[in-house]
């Protein structure tokens, strides 16, 4: 008893035997492999399926009821099967020798005709890696990876090339003789079988790929373990297992993501294909070699006779080119093609760079996330904001690099099936990243919304000799040093300091007014942000901010702290020195090193303008540092400049060099002013030559 | 069977009128000469690919339209250097073959 199906088979039903079906079906698919490699394969076949379908009918008309096994088998054996095809090629081209009357195009697939083409069927962009692989008769997506890496590590030369075949190569329409592609194996998984894949692909042992991807668990593991035996403070593994190990663990989502699972018997053969090492690619090459001896004796022939086709072709082409010009240049010859294969690959230059650094910023995120990290707790308070916080990171940022890396190795590798709910699942999962984005956004900025702040009036002696000198208390030892980057962040972020525990921060203005009486005050401005003016007040209230007079030197402390639970809501501190009229006053170098900024919230209420010294320069109560200034009726002044222009013997060797100071000064702004930066440094390397010159270890041992 | 003497039969097939592929299998096989057909329709397509035949479709009563093959001018005239090479072929074979003696 035996099943019968019926079968459309170039347009003719045939009722077949199911098991006849099957032997069919399994000898068309041989004829399909073998002719897979020739020039119009596909017609060969189908020409040959239309006799299969001429014979069934034939019989059939003859009366019998359906096709057997028999019938099959019998068509199969006058048709011949695809080996004994290649016995009679064997013999033929044995034959080949002292004939050379043969002068029609031989099938590619065999070996000393094949020559380099661009594949016009498997190709990304220009098709050049597709012939390539064809060439060498490997798998299209590896040489598209290694191509790739030539051109990253050939700093783009590669790519130049790559324009270069683009335009050379003539494209021709070819089959992939190699069938092997990237799967996942759900034979030997562990987690997605992702790295078992890898391993069937490029025929190593499966512990290979796992203990890569395994690797930096295992470093992070140890190091750990290092860690807290020896270098409690070494954060060099953490830094590099952190990025490096980040960076993997994001592949093998992607790949997971990515791969097809190899589910059925023919994918699983895909899976492992043909041989892909060096072996094989030299095999090719070699046998490139041998063929190309005995091409070299028809090659002379051959020259002359495409020289003499050129020039006709040229002269062609000439006149067809300058009709071409006047008709727009056409993309399909000669220079069109140029132009169109270079504009074409400007943009794809411009998307890889875009890409590239995308997938930069994700790595610098992932490097420098441990490194900012101290700071959240400082501008993000309870469980909601944290989680915003996170799933904005996630989704708004991370995803769409991720999603933009799938979506090229799927175009890489070729992914037949293009699965839209992964598309929809990245958009939805985007918009929630970007809602939490914003809410988070709305969320931290009513913790700015008002502003309050505490006064408190300082306890200040009249200096003996009339002057203060108001200078940086650094009797205190710097704790962290950092010179990342060719940035000297000590010295310009407002965070003077930032650990887990506490963010210390030098948001300190100096503001000097006339005082209304004959004698000195010191008010002591404290100011914070908060959701509230009551919270505000509070915070400000919390700042500790002590100011030491010793006779006349006036110090203030480097900077005031802000504890976790108090939270950074741009906490300021104003000091407004009162001097009577006809003091003087000389702010010290060392102030310099305060960093004020306010954070505003704009009309809207929806954001912050992050604003440096505001009205720094305009405002009255400005100075200069390493000035002497003297308080007049009008205002403060500066010494020299009372002293009029004509006094030329009053001037001092110490003010001559004021008026340089300030010629220097007055050039440029100062925030921006490169040798206030210098000077500040060597301030500080004056107080603690040890750090200062200290190698980066010797810095973080002392930290610790 | 040697390269180039299955084209010959080939086309010397075509070269008497279009001819639909299996027309050709069964003329081959009234004159004894057997092959597999499935190295006939490589060769078919092989040959056209080189220009040396042209097919055209013709509808038929019984099924789908069919190939009909015919010769090009550039098919014709391999056939003839294909004819020249296999009579001399077969010249020398026959004057070969047909000496009784070797002239002492």
């Amino acid at each position: 008893m035996k099943k019968i199906i019926n079968i459309n088979f170039h347009s003719r039903v045939i009722p077949i035997e199911e098991t006849a079906y099957d032997i069919l079906r399994k000898y068309l698919d041989n004829l399909k492999k073998y002719f897979a490699a020739e020039e119009g394969g596909d017609e060969i076949v189908n020409d040959i399926e239309n006799r299969f379908a001429e014979l069934f009918s034939e019989r059939l008309k003859k009366g019998a009821t359906c096709i057997t096994d028999d019938d099959v088998n019998d068509t199969i054996t006058s048709m011949g099967h695809p080996e004994d095809f290649d016995q009679e090629e064997n013999i033929k081209s044995s034959g080949t020798a002292g004939n050379t009357s043969y002068t029609y195009s031989e099938p590619n697939a065999e070996p000393e005709h094949r020559s380099l083409y661009r594949s016009e069927n498997d190709k990304m962009l220009g098709g050049v890696c597709g012939g390539l692989a064809a060439y060498l008769r490997i798998d299209s997506s590896v040489v598209r990876i290694i191509y790739a890496l030539l051109i990253l590590g050939s700093f783009g030369t590669a790519l130049l090339l790559y324009i270069i075949l683009w335009i050379v190569l003539p494209p021709k329409s070819m089959v992939t003789t190699v069938k092997k592609r990237l799967y996942r194996n759900p034979d030997q998984r562990v987690i997605g079988g992702v790295a078992s894949g890898l391993a069937a692909y490029f025929n190593i042992e499966v512990w290979i790929p796992r203990l890569i991807f395994a690797l930096p668990l295992i470093i992070g593991f140890l190091a750990s373990i290092f860690r807290h035996v020896w270098f409690d403070y070494d954060r060099g593994p953490v830094f590099f297992t952190g990025g490096f190990g980040g960076t993997l663990f994001i592949t093998y989502i992607i790949l997971w993501i990515v791969l097809p699972e190899a589910n059925t018997a023919s994918e699983k053969l895909e899976m492992r294909g043909e041989k892909i090492d060096i072996e094989s690619i030299k095999n090719t090459i070699k046998s490139d070699l041998e063929g190309f001896k005995q091409k070299a004796s028809q090659v002379g022939d051959e020259m002359k006779k495409q020289a003499q086709q050129f020039g006709t072709q040229f002269k062609n082409r000439s006149t067809e080119f300058s009709r071409n010009m006047s008709a727009g240049p056409s993309p399909r010859n000669g220079i069109g093609h140029a132009i169109g294969v270079l504009f074409r690959a400007f943009f794809l230059f411009i998307a890889a760079i875009c890409t590239f650094a995308l997938v930069m910023a994700l790595i610098g995120l992932i490097f420098t996330g441990s490194g900012v990290l101290p700071l959240k707790n400082y501008v993000l308070t309870g469980f909601w904001q944290n989680l915003l916080a996170w799933s904005a990171l996630l989704l708004f940022l991370i995803l769409p690099v991720i999603g933009l890396l799938t979506w090229l190795i799927r175009r890489i590798i070729g992914a037949r099936k293009g699965s839209n709910y992964l598309g929809y699942i990245f958009g939805t999962l985007w918009v929630i990243g970007l809602i939490s984005l914003l809410s988070l956004i709305a969320s931290v900025s009513s913790d700015f919304r008002t502003r309050a702040g505490v006064s408190e009036d300082l306890k200040i002696e009249s200096p003996v000799n009339g002057k203060l000198i108001v200078k940086m208390d650094e009797q205190k030892p710097l704790y962290f040093e950092s010179d990342w980057m060719g940035i000297n962040w000590h010295h310009n972020a407002p965070f003077f300091e930032v650990s887990e525990d506490s963010l210390t921060m030098n948001t300190v203005r100096v503001n000097i007014v006339k005082s209304s009486d004959s004698a000195w005050h010191l008010r002591n401005e404290k100011m914070s942000r908060g959701s509230n003016s009551g919270i505000a007040r509070n915070l400000a209230s919390q700042i500790n901010f002590n100011v030491q007079q010793r006779d006349s030197l006036l110090y203030l402390p480097a900077g005031f702290s802000v504890k976790p639970n108090q939270a950074f809501r741009n906490q300021q501190v104003l000091l407004v020195i009162e001097m009577p009229v006809g003091k003087r006053i000389r702010m010290d170098r060392s102030l310099d090193d305060f960093h004020w900024f306010n954070i505003n919230r704009n009309s809207h209420d929806q954001g912050f303008n992050f604003e440096w010294d505001n009205s720094w320069d305009n405002s009255d109560n400005s100075w200069e540092s390493d000035v002497d200034y003297v308080m007049t009726d009008h205002g403060l002044e500066r010494v020299e400049k009372l002293s009029a222009p004509g006094d030329q013997e009053n001037k001092t060797e110490d003010q001559q060099e004021d008026l340089n100071k300030k010629a220097d000064s007055q050039k440029t702004y100062r925030y921006h002013k490169p040798e206030m930066k210098k000077t500040s440094k060597s301030v500080t390397s004056d107080s603690n030559k040890d750090i200062e010159d200290g190698s980066p270890l010797v810095l973080f041992m002392q930290w610790s | 069977m040697r390269k180039g003497i299955l084209e010959f039969c080939i086309l010397s097939i075509i070269r008497r009128g279009e001819a639909y592929p299996s027309d050709i299998v069964e003329e081959m096989k009234s004159a004894n000469l057997h092959i597999l057909e499935g190295t006939l329709y490589p060769l078919l397509t092989r040959l056209k690919n080189a220009e040396m035949l042209t097919y055209r479709w013709v509808e038929s009563n019984s099924g789908p339209p069919r190939k009909y093959f015919s010769l090009t001018e550039k098919g014709l005239a391999f056939y003839r250097e294909l004819e020249t090479t296999w009579k001399e072929l077969a010249n020398a074979v026959d004057t070969l073959a047909n000496k009784s003696e070797r002239p002492v």
